[in-house]
Formats: C-alpha cells, sequence, structure tokens
C-alpha cells in the first residue's frame, strides 16, 4: 500500500517488538492460556491511556477515534460471526450514536464478493482471502478481529455419551465409505460406547461457507493422501456425491437441519454453541496435529491460537487449522476475519470502519469478555492484534 | 453492448419492413393477452379508407401514407423490444459463458462432479482460459433434477388441475365457483419464498413422517418402481420439491382450463345429452377433445414456470450439488437453485471461471424452457388448429 503509516507507528512499532518477545517468552515456557496472556498485559493500561508500556493499546485507542459525521455501516457474511456482529453493533452505537452498523447473515462467500465490489463496507468471513484473490482485488484485506472455532455435532437418540473423531474417520463419512454409527472404525476409536445402529446423514453447507472452508481443511490435513487430493478444501467444495447427505443454508440451517434428522453429522459454528446444546445435539472430541482427543472449551482454543500467534504474517492470512504445536489445543480454529478493501469512497467512511473494528479487536471493547463468551470466541493473542492494527491503518 | 444494439436495430428493421410484422407488434407493444387476438378472425379488414379519398388532392394521400408508415414504424420498434430484450440476455450470457463452453466441453452434460477447483492454488490457464487448479464442472444432475421435478410436478398438478376445474364450471353453484375461482387466483400469486417456507418447515417434515413411509412400504418391489421404495429420505428432496411445484403451477393451469370449459358450446353438450349420453361420456367424447390443446398449452405454461422456480426449488430440494436421486426422497438440485444458492460462492473464484460456469448453466436452462415451449407449439398445432389460450395469473 502506498500509504505511509503516520509518525506515531514508529512507537507502536518498537511496542510491538515488545509485543513479540513478551508473546515469545510465553510460548517458550509452555503451552499458555489466552487468559494468562492477557493478564501479563498490564492491567493498569486502559484504552484511553497512552502509557508507553501499552503502545498496542494505545494505537488502538488512536484507531478508535470515531467520526462525528452520521455513518452506515453495513456488514453482511459469514454466520458465524454473525451472532457477534449483532451484539457489537446495537452496543457501539451506544457508544457512537452517529454510526449504526447493520449485520447480515449470508455466509463468507457472500461477505468476500460483497466486499470485494464494495458493495458492503464489511464482509465477514471464516476464511482468509486466497492469493488469486487478493490479485484480483489489489487493496482488499482480511483483518483478524478474533479467534473462533469449530464444532463436530451429532444427533445420536440414545447415544448421551462424548464421541471421539478424527480428520480420517470424517472423511471416510463424508465419503460414504463409513454409512452407520455402529461402524467398527468408528467402535474403534470409541472402546465402551453403545453405538446405535443408525444410518449417518452427512450435512454440509450448501451457500459458499467459511465453515466448509475450515471443516475441509481439516480433513484435507488430517487426511492428506484422501480428501486432501480429491476433494480439497475451500469456501465451496465439490462434497461426494453420497445417498445421506443434506445441504444446510447457514450456521442457523445445520443446527435446523441436524435437530430434525436423527443420525446426522455437521459442522457447525461454535458462536452456535447454545443452540446445539439446546437442541441435545453431541459435540465430538477431535484429534489435533499432536495426536491427542481434545474436547472444544476456553483453554483448548487459546492454547492452539497462542501456538500460532506469533507465525501470524503481516496479512493475517494464515490456517489455525490442525496445529502441531499445541499439545491440548483444539484443532479447527481460525481466525475471524474482516473483509475491508483498503481504499474507502471517503476518509470519513474509513476512519468509521477504522474505529468500529478498532473497537471490536479491542479486549476493553468489543473483545471484552462479556462479548466473546456469548459466541464462545477468544480474542486475538496480543501479537495478532499487533497484526491487525497495522493492517486497519491501512484502511484510507 | 455493441453486437447487442446493432442486433436490436437489425430487428427493427426487419419487423417495420413487414406488414404482418406489425399487425402482432400491437399486441407485443399493448400486453393484449395473446386469447384475444388470437381469437379474432383470421382475415382482418384492411385499414379502413374514407371512401373517396382517393379523388381528392394527392397531398392528403400523400399525408396518410406517411402517417400510415410512421404508425408502422413505430409499432414495429414496440414489436422487436421483446425481442430484442431477449436476444441481448442470451447474447450477454452467451459472451459471459463462452471460455466455460469450451473448456467444460461435452461433459458438462455427461459428467456428475461439479468442482469449482481448489481457489486457495495459484490459477490455471488452459487454452487461454484461465480457471482454478482442478476446476472440473458437470451439470448432469442439475440438468436431470431440473426435469425430474417439473415433469412429476406436472404429473401432479393436472389431473387435479383438470378436476378442480371440471367440478368449478360444471357442479359448483355459482356463486361457489366465482369463490373458488378466486381463491385458484389468490394461490397463483402467493410469492414462490412463501411456498418455500411453507415446504421447509411443514410439508418437508409432514412429507418424511406421514407420506414418505406410506408409499415406500407399500408399492410393489417391482424394479419399474424402485424410485418410489427405499429409504424415506428427510422432508428435503425430489417430492418436495415437487409437490412444491406443483401447488404453484396447479393454479394457472387450473385457472386456464375452467375458462376454457366455460367456451365450450352447450350446443354440443346439450345435444350429447340428448343422444343419451352418461355425464363421463359428455365428458370424454365431448368436452374434453374440444379444450384438449388448450389443455396442453396450459400445461406447458406451468411447466415453463416450474422449470425456472427457483427459490422455493432452492429451499426443499436439499440442493445438494452433484446429486442423482435414485428414489424420490433423496435430496437433489435444480439447474435454477443452483445458479441462486452457489452466485456468491461464484464471484469469490478469482479467475471469473465459477460465474462463466454458471452463465452456461442458465443458458441451457434457457434452451430447456424453450425447447419445451417450441415443442409444445408444434403439439399444440397437430393436436387442433384452434388458438393457443394462454391464461392469467403467472
Amino acid at each position: 500500500m502506498p500509504n505511509r503509516p503516520p509518525a506515531s507507528a514508529i512507537g507502536r512499532k518498537r511496542g510491538n517488538q515488545h509485543f513479540r518477545l513478551a508473546s515469545f517468552t510465553l510460548l517458550a515456557g509452555a503451552a499458555v492460556s489466552l487468559a494468562a496472556c492477557n493478564s501479563s498485559t498490564p492491567s493498569t493500561s486502559t484504552t484511553k491511556a497512552p502509557a508507553a508500556s501499552s503502545s498496542a493499546a494505545a494505537s488502538l485507542s488512536s484507531l478508535e477515534a470515531a467520526p462525528t459525521a452520521t455513518i452506515p455501516v453495513s456488514e453482511t457474511g459469514s454466520s458465524l460471526l454473525y451472532p457477534l456482529f449483532q451484539k457489537w453493533a446495537p452496543s457501539y452505537t451506544q457508544l457512537h450514536s452517529n454510526i449504526t452498523i447493520t449485520p447480515a447473515s449470508t455466509g463468507s462467500g457472500t461477505g468476500i464478493s460483497q466486499a470485494s465490489k464494495g458493495a458492503v463496507d464489511i464482509g465477514a468471513s471464516d476464511a482468509y482471502l486466497s492469493p488469486a484473490q487478493v490479485q484480483a482485488t489489489p487493496g482488499l484485506m482480511n483483518i483478524p478481529l478474533a479467534i473462533s472455532a469449530q464444532m463436530i455435532n451429532y444427533n445420536l437418540p440414545g447415544f448421551s455419551g462424548t464421541l471421539k473423531l478424527n480428520g480420517k474417520l470424517l472423511a471416510a463419512i463424508y465419503e460414504g465409505k463409513i454409512t452407520n454409527w455402529n461402524d467398527p472404525k468408528i467402535a474403534a476409536l470409541n472402546p465402551g460406547a453403545k453405538l446405535p445402529n443408525q444410518k449417518i446423514v452427512a450435512l454440509h453447507r450448501s451457500d459458499g461457507s467459511g465453515d466448509t472452508f475450515l471443516f475441509t481443511q481439516y480433513l484435507s490435513k488430517q487426511d492428506p493422501n484422501g480428501w486432501g487430493k480429491t476433494v480439497q478444501y475451500g469456501t465451496t467444495v465439490a462434497f461426494p456425491a453420497i445417498s445421506n447427505s443434506l445441504a444446510e443454508n447457514g450456521n442457523g440451517g445445520m443446527v435446523q437441519g441436524c435437530s430434525a434428522t436423527p443420525g446426522c453429522i455437521a459442522y457447525i459454528g461454535v458462536s452456535y454453541q447454545s443452540q446445539t446444546q439446546a437442541d441435545h445435539l453431541g459435540q465430538a472430541t477431535l484429534e489435533n496435529g499432536s495426536g491427542n482427543y481434545v474436547a472444544l472449551s476456553p483453554a483448548s482454543i487459546a492454547a492452539e491460537a497462542s501456538s500460532f500467534a506469533s507465525s501470524t504474517p503481516a496479512s493475517g492470512a494464515i490456517s489455525l487449522i490442525d496445529g502441531t504445536n499445541a499439545a491440548q489445543g483444539y484443532p479447527i480454529i481460525n481466525y475471524e476475519y474482516a473483509i475491508v478493501l483498503a481504499q474507502q469512497p471517503s476518509a470519513t467512511k474509513a476512519q468509521a470502519i477504522r474505529a468500529a473494528l478498532a473497537w471490536a479487536m479491542d479486549p476493553k471493547g468489543g473483545s471484552a469478555s462479556s462479548f466473546l463468551n456469548a459466541v464462545n470466541f477468544q480474542p486475538l493473542p496480543p501479537s495478532a492484534l499487533a497484526v491487525s492494527e497495522k493492517l486497519l491503518s491501512k484502511i484510507q | 453492448m455493441l453486437n447487442q444494439s446493432r442486433q436490436s436495430h437489425d430487428l427493427d428493421q426487419r419487423s417495420s419492413a413487414c406488414p404482418e410484422g406489425s399487425q402482432s407488434g400491437a399486441a407485443g407493444g399493448t400486453e393484449l393477452p395473446p386469447q384475444v387476438l388470437l381469437a379474432a378472425p383470421p382475415s382482418s379488414p384492411a385499414p379502413p379508407l374514407p371512401p373517396g379519398g382517393g379523388g381528392r388532392g394527392g397531398g392528403g394521400q400523400k399525408r396518410r401514407r406517411e402517417s400510415q408508415r410512421a404508425m408502422k414504424t413505430f409499432l414495429g420498434f414496440f414489436a422487436a423490444l421483446p425481442a430484442a430484450a431477449l436476444a441481448a440476455v442470451i447474447a450477454a450470457l452467451l459472451v459471459k459463458a463462452w471460455p466455460a463452453i469450451l473448456y467444460n466441453g461435452t461433459g458438462f452434460f455427461t459428467q456428475r462432479q461439479w468442482q469449482p477447483g481448489g481457489q486457495y492454488s495459484q490459477p490455471v490457464v488452459t487454452n487461454g482460459i484461465s480457471h482454478p487448479l482442478g476446476a472440473s464442472y458437470g451439470a448432469l444432475p442439475l440438468i436431470v433434477g431440473t426435469v425430474e421435478s417439473s415433469a412429476l410436478a406436472l404429473v401432479m398438478a393436472v389431473p387435479i388441475a383438470i378436476g378442480t376445474a371440471l367440478v368449478v364450471v360444471h357442479k359448483l353453484p355459482p356463486r361457489l365457483s366465482t369463490a373458488t375461482g378466486l381463491l385458484l387466483e389468490i394461490l397463483a400469486g402467493v410469492p414462490s419464498v412463501v411456498i418455500g417456507l411453507w415446504g421447509t418447515i411443514a410439508l418437508g417434515p409432514f412429507i418424511a413422517r406421514r407420506i414418505a413411509p406410506l408409499i415406500a412400504h407399500n408399492v410393489p418391489d417391482i424394479a419399474a418402481l424402485h424410485f418410489l421404495r427405499g429409504p424415506v429420505g428427510y422432508g428435503q428432496g425430489l417430492l418436495t420439491s415437487a409437490v412444491v411445484l406443483a401447488v404453484m403451477i396447479l393454479p394457472i393451469i387450473a385457472a386456464t382450463t375452467r375458462d376454457l370449459l366455460r367456451q365450450v358450446p352447450t350446443d354440443a353438450t346439450d345435444g350429447a345429452a340428448a343422444l343419451g349420453m352418461t355425464d363421463a361420456e359428455i365428458l370424454s367424447a365431448v368436452t374434453l377433445p374440444w379444450v384438449r390443446a388448450g389443455m396442453i398449452g396450459a400445461s406447458v405454461l406451468g411447466l415453463g414456470r416450474a422449470l425456472g422456480e427457483t427459490m422455493a426449488v432452492a429451499m426443499v430440494s436439499g440442493a445438494v450439488l452433484g446429486a442423482m436421486p435414485s428414489s424420490i426422497y433423496q435430496a437433489m438440485t435444480t439447474i435454477a437453485a443452483t445458479i441462486v444458492s452457489q452466485l456468491d460462492s461464484a464471484f469469490t473464484d478469482a479467475t471469473g471461471f465459477a460465474v462463466r460456469t454458471l452463465a452456461e448453466a442458465s443458458l441451457v436452462l434457457v434452451l430447456i424452457t424453450l425447447s419445451v415451449n417450441v415443442a409444445a407449439r408444434l403439439l399444440v398445432r397437430r393436436v387442433a388448429s384452434t388458438a393457443l389460450p394462454v391464461g392469467r395469473g403467472i
């Protein structure tokens, strides 16, 4: 980008190095939970105080300066991020009555395509942009906002236990090679579990979806010679045509479809956990890159996230799936991205988008636990936050 | 753009040069129901010239001729507009789809896999056409799904429509008949997305729980009927789609049939009754043959609507790309439903190839609809020489 960072960025840069160092030492110690990470930042630093020791927060606060003109900001995309945007929008308007954010749940594919065409101000996506997309639309950025995760859910009447599953097994199910829940391969992974004689119905998304991207990437990484060669990964893939499969629209559709279909298996964003629990859907324990079976929990998401945070590139585009550096990390996690064009039609619009997104990723603002806990997301680790800030400052 | 405007200009000239063209052009421009026009006597009188007009000054005649010509050009322009619009749409789609047509080849009609290719790997160029690595599109399941669901809908809707129309015209007292007719028209006006929602939350589960098991478990186990047997599915699939489509096309066919039945002359039916024919005999010997051609026309109208119906089918078909249902309970998808559900993710294909492929799919849909219409017109011409009645309510 031709836009040079403002002079104050020099101070920020130095601050980032501090953060890199800090997170590096933390990582070196052990897989540290994100909560610990957060508590290591000086708790005295508020977003308003330009304390030298918290320059990341300081630059966030400068990015958060909102314009005074009345500005509507539109958002569309990821149905996984949608519940969070729904919480953010009214809270942000309460802080800045001149800025109204209108979120819509349409799928990550729509989020990316609409943002790249400038049809919406913010596209939401669980998937990062492909190199080809960035090449096709110069200035299109993916800015990490928070950490999300994906559940593997199932509807097995009469079975209340927790199933262990892995990528190879899931690939075999979605390829139609395993068709019944009492298949010996599932039983072998789950000794002692009384698996019912029930046909498996594999649900997948019909819309272009970041969840499909995450799920198929997990299968590709765990089954590199099978799924990774045949189906590969993407927001839309050619799911093998098997007789017992259904396609659903959005995460909401997946929850509804799985609840209505005994024997179903589905991949659903963690922001829908309260719905899947209300509908008594099972939630699988997954094999991670270290070969351990880990349940989804705030700690396991944070462990996986911190194992990737320092390697996040300046573009923000990185897969957090199936990492090998966190023994107790949950394998399907991802950055939730805001897809934004660097060049905005007006400076006021750019400022409004910068301000709203900076607030959204601020641990004292939109990434406070009061927001993220409701959707089971985790805040960005400090080094990832620094990457996001640099990207935000490019919106002009 | 240049092509399109030239094309419309050509059409413009052609129709203004042809007097017959400008006559029917009045119909296109002012939106008179074709029924009215076609019902008019075939040899319409020539434009009336005032008697003795030729005797007066040549200047007056010249002016009249000029105004006549101006009128022809004017009407010709409006006559050409609809045709030009169709040509423009098809031309634009063709231009967009051309690389996809070349790359996908005949496999588009024979293969089953809808593989957009790796969006995250570097795009590949084959014969000058840029596309994602591993992109391979087969639309066979979409085409089959489109035809199957529409045909099944027609099979369900036509008998019910005829029954409804017969009852409305011959059996119900006038007031009830009017009320039923009104209800039919209301049904025709319900937006498809509403029917789709009903199909998803009410009809689909009902079919899965009650109807499908009833059929699947009672149909005799012979090979020809295997598409009615097997697992009863989950309420989203071919059967639900067909029922939803049938509900949508039923009022179109029924309303048209009702109007046709009202046109059957009472002389013929009275005569048949005087000969001692029963109601059933009158129906099969007089009434139905009289309306047969119109019925085919009405059914094709319904079929056309069913083939192109998008939203409702996208909601109840299961929308499973690449699915070739072996029973009527299994999930499937159609061309229209695929276009609407895949368009946004197609736009994320940086090479643009996915959008080109959707354009190709839409051309196939246009082709299917057009050929159905042409076939129907040929059929109607063969069955009877009466005009093709076109009902209201689309």
